[in-house]
């Protein structure tokens, strides 16, 4: 069997996790990734602590020792590049695959494209119609909340250019769907104006992170159940500003 | 109904898509978030209280995810993410942080309260699938 560093193996097993972790896999499980290929590694005297916005990883084999720190911002689901690393992480764990080879393949999860843009903006206007619709909405509303959704995806794809904080684009993007909601009643048309801006922003709201949270904090991850729900909580609000902003000024 | 479950299976594969989810699993999300959609709206039309609807609709979900999981041989999150949403309190937060700004402070409470319910359900709904113990390591 070939000798590996200790250092190599860390690395490749906390860059794993740290993509993971970006893209949203849930805590306890990236820290089992990481912990099962150090184990295959038998890098006994190893340490993982993860939170939603970082890693930390020690190990000390026999003089050869190593200790990394990742910061890992809070960044946007991608299901896609979870279930290509998860299967790498079972190939790295049954040593199907070399530290060098993972290496190759780690870089290929990482550059999977993220969604289609016109997909993408086709996509939110049917989930905003269809929430509108078990809103119970009418056709006309829901018909109204899928335009939206469809100009609120068109917006995004725009405002990924800027560099703007989080917060501030989350009540950029508010504020433009319940503008947009007035436009229908402007033309007349009978539209239930509150359906149609609860399905119109209901994309953008942290339902996932704020059920992800209460997992976390059930999981006894305590800490990152926090941080998620914190920014949940600010994403809301953020969002909710939007809304009550431009209904009084309206 | 049947033209809910129908809502509810394209708004479930509009997620997968904002979620970038392998193609393949696309069907497979969006018949989970279907069938645990009918469970809640079967559980509510028996007039169970909601938190308990919401727990018994994540179960199906989540032991459909598991088994789907096992059978596709992929991570069970990519069918439990799309096909959670249609029960996550999104309007729920929303109404929440809404009462909060415009200063309506029973509404506030009685919508938070709700929300929170909601959360803690789904929350319990998955822990308890992942309780189960898991397929033999291969």
């Amino acid at each position: 069997m070939e000798t590996i560093a200790t250092k190599d193996v860390l690395t490749l097993s906390v860059a794993l996790g740290e993509s993971m972790l970006a893209c949203g896999a849930e805590i306890y499980r990236v820290e089992e990734t990481v912990q099962r290929i150090l184990q295959t590694y038998e890098l006994e005297d190893s340490h993982v602590y993860v939170i939603s916005n970082g890693i930390f990883a020690s190990s000390n084999v026999g003089g050869d020792g190593c200790s990394l720190i990742r910061s890992v911002p809070l960044g946007t689901i991608h299901l896609g590049k979870i279930a290509a690393m998860n299967q790498l992480a079972r190939d790295l764990a049954a040593r199907n695959c070399s530290v060098s080879e993972g290496w190759e393949r780690l870089r290929q999860c990482q550059e999977l494209p993220p969604p289609h843009k016109r997909m993408a903006v086709l996509c939110r206007g049917i989930g905003c119609s269809a929430f509108c619709l078990l809103f119970g909405g009418s056709m006309t509303d829901a018909l109204c909340a899928g335009v939206i959704g469809m100009v609120l995806g068109l917006h995004m794809n725009w405002q990924e250019r800027l560099s703007m904080a989080r917060f501030a684009k989350c009540l950029f993007n508010s504020m433009l769907v319940t503008l947009l909601s007035f436009l229908p009643l402007w033309m007349g048309l009978a539209v239930s104006q509150d359906r149609v801006v609860i399905s119109g922003i209901i994309p953008l709201f942290p339902g996932i992170a704020f059920t992800t949270s209460v997992r976390e904090l059930f999981n006894s991850d305590y800490l990152s159940g926090v941080i998620h729900f914190v920014d949940a909580l600010l994403t809301a609000l953020c969002i909710a500003a939007g809304v009550g902003i431009v209904i009084s000024l309206c | 109904m049947f033209v809910e479950t129908c809502i509810i299976f394209a708004a479930v594969i509009s997620f997968c898509v904002l979620f970038a989810a392998p193609r393949n699993e696309w069907f497979f999300c969006g018949l989970g978030g279907s069938v645990s959609w009918m469970a809640y709206q079967f559980l509510k039309s028996k007039n169970v209280h909601f938190a308990f609807a919401v727990l018994g609709a994540t179960v199906v979900l989540a032991l459909l995810a598991k088994l789907f999981a096992i059978l596709r041989r992929q991570p069970a999150t990519i069918y439990l993410l799309p096909g959670i949403f249609p029960l996550v309190p999104g309007a729920g937060i929303y109404y929440t942080s809404y009462f909060l700004i415009m200063g309506d402070w029973e509404r506030f409470s009685q919508m938070g309260v709700e929300t929170f319910e909601t959360a803690a359900a789904i929350a319990l709904g998955i822990i308890l699938v992942s309780a189960l113990p898991d397929r033999k390591k291969s």
